[in-house]
């Protein structure tokens, strides 16, 4: 039995928008183990991206707890590393700089950086755009960017929060083709927010559906399909059209009531 | 003929046909024989071939002070100026832009200080900092400070919380944030402020000149002795010289600018 590595117990969080209470997350309970790929669905507004921002230490519960290896979240922890949805990278520093940051921070420099940065690109895809700037790069290139960034200081929890929402469908299998082995390799421990049910699927191990706002947990899926995927041919088969549907009528339950 | 020689073709057309006018206009006669009475008083506006001969003379050393030495002084002000403003007001843009209570604290007092017209300061500043350099350089930075403080506050205030966010996840300090997100970030307001900031201190320092007579020396004070003299040419010259200096400054802020910032996207590819 793997270890626990996240575990969140009866977790709320309420928002007050002026003078109003608004809760965003109602009790959520939910174990996440070691080396596990975990994917939040749920309809916009669910509080999915709340939660991980809980579990990034961005945002305090209201109630419930946080637990990162045994040890309530504050802060940022240590051990994490978060790509937004939003593009973040530091559209001031060249591609090689930008995915240098974090060794930068931890006083590693000089030919040991130049090493792991010079892999970090090639496993990206990105030699040639080295010094490059991001004003000069396509959203997928920018994303990878981000991506590399984020795993070059070896997180063992990857959150990331829709990395891939803003991209074509084309760009994203890509860049799914390449999360998955870079996850192989590694095995870090990730929880991934989307609204894309296609998304959760080819990449996780559990899908965690959530009701609309306030955000409870309305079911998990374990999602057997055999690893390593091909995120092409994954969705072609039986099994995968199979646990679409099943997780689909759950969710689109979900989507149904939502007021628009 | 291409577009761009074509416009350097009106350019200097309009140059040549003005300041040909110009040296014809005031060289006629309205009413022929009668002394005084030309077309076009060179009294009040000179002639440009008087102008050209007073800037030899000015630059000669039948002068006491050169119009070069003149220019010198200006220049070394407003650059003195401009430095000291920007870094002062860069710095107090960024710890107030940083702090929300500290810049509550001292709102009104920001608000009120800046809705005075500079010029006003001139004689307080003259009576504390006398008539050399010191008063140019203080009026200069009077003016830049506003100027890029206000910049730079915003700058600092409308950092993305999501790159500190991302920063403080790579592992990053209170004072790598700083140093890799919030200055870089706030330095590209900043810029935008400095090219209006060199003309601004310029401003400063030509009225410092204007009140700083002799011994505060620059192009200003040639305005003012010019004035005294009722000579039309040697103000002109004045002014021409402020022209082109403003150009050459403002020009040079451009150049550095655009390497500084050469990672935004509307200066790439140039």
């Amino acid at each position: 039995m793997p270890r626990l590595r996240i575990q969140i117990r009866d977790l709320s969080k309420t928002f007050r928008e002026g003078g109003r209470e608004v809760p965003a997350v109602s009790r959520v309970s939910l174990d996440i183990l070691d080396k596990e790929f975990v994917a939040l669905v749920g309809p916009s507004g669910c509080g999915k991206s709340t939660i991980l921002n809980m579990i990034g230490g961005l945002i305090a519960p209201s109630a419930g707890q946080m637990l990162i290896d045994g040890a309530p979240v504050r802060d940022v922890p240590r051990q994490v590393g978060y790509v937004f949805q939003k593009d973040t990278v530091f559209p001031w520093r060249t591609v090689t700089r930008n995915i240098a940051l974090g060794l930068e921070y931890r006083g590693v420099t000089g030919p040991e950086q130049g090493r792991r940065v010079g892999e970090a690109i090639r496993l990206a895809g990105l030699a040639g755009f080295e010094e490059a700037f991001p004003a000069t790069l396509s959203g997928g290139m920018r994303q990878r960017v981000a991506l590399m960034r984020t795993l070059i200081v070896e997180p063992e929890i990857l959150l990331m929060d829709e990395p891939f929402g803003a991209l074509d469908t084309h760009t994203k299998l890509n860049l799914h083709a390449e999360l998955l082995a870079l996850w192989e390799a590694k095995h870090q421990t990730v929880v991934f927010v989307t609204h894309d049910l296609s998304e959760a699927i080819t990449l996780a191990d559990r899908i965690v559906v959530l009701t609309r706002r306030p955000g409870r947990v309305k079911m998990i899926h374990e999602v057997k399909l055999p690893r390593p995927r091909d995120v092409i041919k994954l969705r072609e088969s039986d099994e995968y059209a199979q646990q679409y549907s099943q997780i689909w009528h759950v969710l689109g339950e979900e989507f149904a009531g939502h007021a628009v | 003929m291409s577009e761009k020689l074509k416009i350097n073709f009106w350019r200097l057309a309009i140059l040549v046909v003005g300041v040909g006018a110009w040296e014809w206009l005031t060289g006629i006669k309205a009413v022929s024989k009668i002394p005084g009475l030309y077309f076009i008083d060179p009294f009040f506006i000179s002639r440009p071939s008087k102008i050209v001969e007073r800037f030899f003379y000015l630059n000669s050393d039948e002068v006491r002070l050169t119009l070069w030495q003149m220019l010198l002084s200006t220049v070394e002000s407003t650059i003195i100026g401009f430095l000291v403003g920007v870094s002062t007001g860069f710095a107090a843009g960024l710890v107030l832009g940083r702090n929300d209570r500290l810049a509550r604290i001292f709102e009104p007092y920001i608000i009120a200080f800046n809705s005075l017209p500079r010029i006003a300061l001139v004689p307080l500043v003259t009576m504390i900092f006398g008539f050399g350099l010191l008063a140019k350089v203080v009026l200069a930075w009077l003016i830049v400070f506003f100027i890029v403080f206000f910049n730079t506050f915003q700058g600092a205030r409308g950092v993305d919380p999501d790159l500190i966010h991302s920063a403080r996840f790579l592992g990053a300090t209170e004072g790598q944030i700083m140093r890799t997100v919030i200055i870089p970030s706030a330095l590209a307001w900043t810029f935008a402020s400095l090219t209006p900031s060199i003309s601004f201190a310029l401003i400063g320092v030509v009225i410092g000149e204007f009140i700083g007579g002799e011994s505060g020396g620059g192009i200003g004070y040639l305005i003012i002795a010019s004035l005294g003299t009722l000579n039309s040419a040697d103000m002109m010259v004045a002014l021409i010289v402020l022209a082109i200096t403003g150009i050459v400054m403002a020009l040079g802020i451009k150049q550095v600018e655009m390497r500084l910032l050469r990672w935004r996207p509307e200066y790439q590819q140039r």
